[in-house]
């Protein structure tokens, strides 16, 4: 299913890459400079020296300090003013400043008793850029949006994204198809969603289902987008890899799944609530990982009944893969933290009931908000960058070599 | 339901933004928010009210995410999780508040474990905290300034005071160098130009006004109606005295000639902000500006005449206990802000 979609993110990179930049500010640093020089030359008078002390009070760099200063001279200059310390006309003190929204460029100037006080100002521009994290792990940056991502999928011909208001899919460019393009079905929760909303993906050639907090869809992505929704409690399917699978009753007003939980095998169990689950190959024999909501990883039997307490601190997101690497499936994990601090995801192999690092963690420019398996040996993360506040979805893959 | 696909294209999703939805939906982390718990917060004001406050700050500021569930005037009061809250359920069940609380005592009960969130003022001597805890700030939005009554008519003695005021030694031992020193209604991080109003001290000056002014005139009393600005109200009195003023500074009565005062500001629009200011220090409605340089000149209006006199922008600064996650609980403006925090469970 990866492989169908590898040409994708260069593709969405080269379409996020040619966007236009946002709107620009109507004025600048030069401009208010030219305006306060202007009014300076006219206050002193023609030909009268002015003497000017300059001081930035703002986070704005030197170069940009630099760059008023030039203009104000200039601008003085033009308008029949003169530089000059020696007997000047009038003094002025000239302040790079800042509000919340916008940069100030205040002068008091003083000629005699005589004093004014202007201000000019232009608006603060300028996103914090996006920046490349170093990739410890295969991942690969698949769409981005503004609005939160729960998961994205890869059914046939394109990639589906699941957001709370709706789930859109988007059609590769091709033959017939001259640019990305984009369809959308909204959702009408029968409740308000949860504060942490959560909603997962499935998707198999070009049929999906889509789970969310006490709804379930199902629809399909050709001839064009089709989705069926309906209230409902039944089981999330939670897949680790493409070879095994958990149904698990989501907790509809919460942010975990309830501890009801269906086996392959057809064994029905009532756990305690947890936040996601993935299975593992441990000597041959399979064992699912579940993180608890009290914080812990403990580890089931294929029959669901408890093992043991994982050591490891991990956070609450946990993805199986079906990756043959130190003798056995490992598991993603992300870190433990809160929200404000950065995060990444590590690849681990369980090993006499205790969790080895396979892998160096791959670093994530923000919080992972959503951590999928997504079949084979790949994973898909949602992640909240930080920097630019973008949610962002990765493939996140283990290469074993 | 059979849902009919709406086509757009790929790149209005992109640039345009869902704002309602990051407004509505808080981002989870790594480790997922934990569902459960009552957070314990202390504060220094008491109500004595019948029934919990609409309007103002703090406990207004919790609904429609939390309702009152108890309220038990004027020491305590329980906010419960509204379930139908918008953007979802809060994390935490409840709020549980201890009202007309002591700062000493608050301190005591967040080292103790016994609080999780209590109020730590710049102007309480630093204690050593427990280095577990955290600390989270606003902004300076507690303007502290002098504000005189009606019956002071002459002006010299209101700019006399105004110049006598060592703000720099207040900020920099009664106040730690927290917030900063202010000459003007806007703080610096709200205006851009706070610093265009004066600040310094000139106790020469303000000897030479107030020689022209009749010694009876020359004798003040000084309300200061919260206890924990008391100790600032001894400096000015001080400061006051070595320009020539007798200033004897008392809790506040009717009979007060000037007052030492907090006010908050309440609006991230400066003018607003400005507006909201002046009706609360019962000055005269400035004109609304549209520019930096029409609010200086709106300012500075209200400052001519030196009916007020700003001293200092203070942050409101909260201790947190660490088992608080999510935060942090206060915005910028010093608004409460509760609904995505959460407490760690405990561990089994």
């Amino acid at each position: 299913m990866i492989a169908a979609v590898k040409g994708w993110p260069a593709a969405l990179s080269a379409l996020l890459f040619f966007l236009p930049p946002g709107a620009t500010a109507a004025e600048d640093s030069n401009g208010a400079a030219r305006e306060l020089a202007r009014k300076t030359a006219k206050f002193a008078g023609p030909g009268d020296a002015v003497m000017v002390i300059w001081r930035n009070v703002s986070s704005l760099g030197s170069s940009e300090f630099a760059q008023a200063r030039a203009a104000f001279e200039a601008a003085l200059k033009e308008g029949g003013g003169r530089l000059g310390d020696a007997a000047p006309a009038a003094e002025a003190h000239l302040t790079l400043s800042e509000n919340r929204s916008q940069y100030l460029l205040v002068e008091e100037v003083r000629k005699g008793e005589e004093r004014q006080v202007w201000i000019a100002s232009w608006n603060r521009t300028g996103a914090p850029s996006l920046t490349a994290p170093a990739i410890t792990l295969a991942k690969k940056l698949v769409w981005e949006q503004e609005e939160p991502m729960l998961d994205v999928a890869f059914p046939a011909g394109g990639i589906l994204v699941l957001s709370p208001s709706k789930l859109t899919f988007l059609r590769g460019a091709g033959a017939g198809y001259p640019e990305w393009v984009g369809q959308s079905a909204p959702f009408s929760p029968v409740r308000p969603w949860p504060r942490d909303l959560r909603g997962h993906l499935r998707a198999t050639g070009a049929t999906f289902q889509a789970f969310l907090p006490g709804m379930v869809c199902s629809g399909a992505v050709d001839p064009s987008l089709s989705m069926d929704c309906r209230a409902s409690e039944e089981p999330w399917v939670l897949e680790s890899g493409s070879r095994t699978l958990l149904l698990a009753a989501f907790a509809a007003a919460r942010n975990y799944f309830d501890g009801r939980v269906t086996a392959q095998s057809g064994v029905r169990r009532t756990l305690a609530p947890f936040y996601s689950a993935a299975s593992v190959e441990e000597q041959g024999r399979t064992l699912w990982l579940l993180a608890m909501v009290d914080g812990r990883t403990q580890i089931f039997d294929a029959a669901l009944q408890p093992v043991a307490t994982l050591g490891a601190a991990w956070g609450s997101d946990i993805a199986g893969t079906d990756a043959r690497c130190g003798g056995g499936a490992p598991v993603l994990a992300t870190q433990p933290g809160d929200a404000s601090a950065p995060d990444a995801v590590q690849a681990f192999s369980i090993v006499d009931r205790a969790a080895t690092p396979l892998t160096a963690p791959a670093e994530l420019p923000g919080p992972v908000v959503a951590l999928w398996s997504s079949g084979g040996s790949a994973a898909v993360a949602i992640v909240r960058n930080s920097g630019t506040g973008k949610y962002e979805a990765y493939t996140i893959t283990i290469s074993c070599s | 339901m059979r849902l009919t696909p709406l086509p757009s294209r790929v790149r209005k999703w992109h640039r345009h933004s869902c704002l309602c939805c990051l407004l509505v939906l808080g981002a989870s982390a790594a480790t997922r928010p934990h569902y459960g718990g009552t957070l314990r917060v202390e504060i220094r004001e008491s109500f004595e009210v019948p029934d919990p406050p609409q309007t103002g700050p703090h406990l207004a500021q919790l609904p429609p995410a939390f309702a009152p569930a108890q309220w038990d005037a004027p020491r305590h009061a329980i906010y419960s999780a509204d379930d139908k809250a918008p953007g979802g359920r809060p994390f935490l069940d409840a709020i549980e508040i201890q009202m007309d609380r002591r700062l000493a005592d608050q301190s005591i009960d967040l080292d103790l474990g016994k609080a999780d969130l209590v109020e730590i003022d710049a102007t309480e001597p630093r204690r050593n905290p427990q280095a577990r805890n955290r600390i989270w700030s606003s902004s300076p939005v507690r303007l502290l300034l002098l504000v005189f009554g009606a019956r002071i008519e002459d002006p010299r003695i209101r700019e006399a005071l105004a110049l006598a005021v060592d703000r720099t030694a207040i900020h920099n031992v009664l106040l730690q160098r927290q917030g900063e020193i202010s000459g003007g209604l806007l703080p610096q991080w709200l205006s851009g130009y706070a610093f265009l109003f004066p600040v310094a001290q000139d106790a020469a000056r303000a000897r030479t006004l107030l020689a022209a002014v009749p010694p009876a005139a020359r004798t003040l009393s000084l309300g200061v109606p919260d206890p924990a600005l008391r100790r600032i109200a001894d400096r000015i009195a001080l400061n006051a005295r070595d320009a020539g003023l007798a200033l004897s500074a008392a809790p506040l009565n009717s009979i007060a000639d000037l007052r030492l005062i907090e006010v908050r500001i309440e609006s991230p629009d400066p003018s607003r902000a400005l507006a909201q200011l002046a009706a609360a220090l019962a000055l005269p409605e400035p004109p609304r500006a549209d520019s930096p340089e029409a609010l200086y000149a709106a300012e500075r209006a209200l400052l001519e005449g030196f009916r007020v006199v700003p001293l200092f922008h203070l942050p409101g600064v909260y201790g947190v206990n660490p088992r608080i996650n999510g935060g942090p609980g206060i915005t910028p403006l010093g608004e409460w802000r509760f609904e995505n925090l959460w407490l760690e469970p405990p561990r089994p």
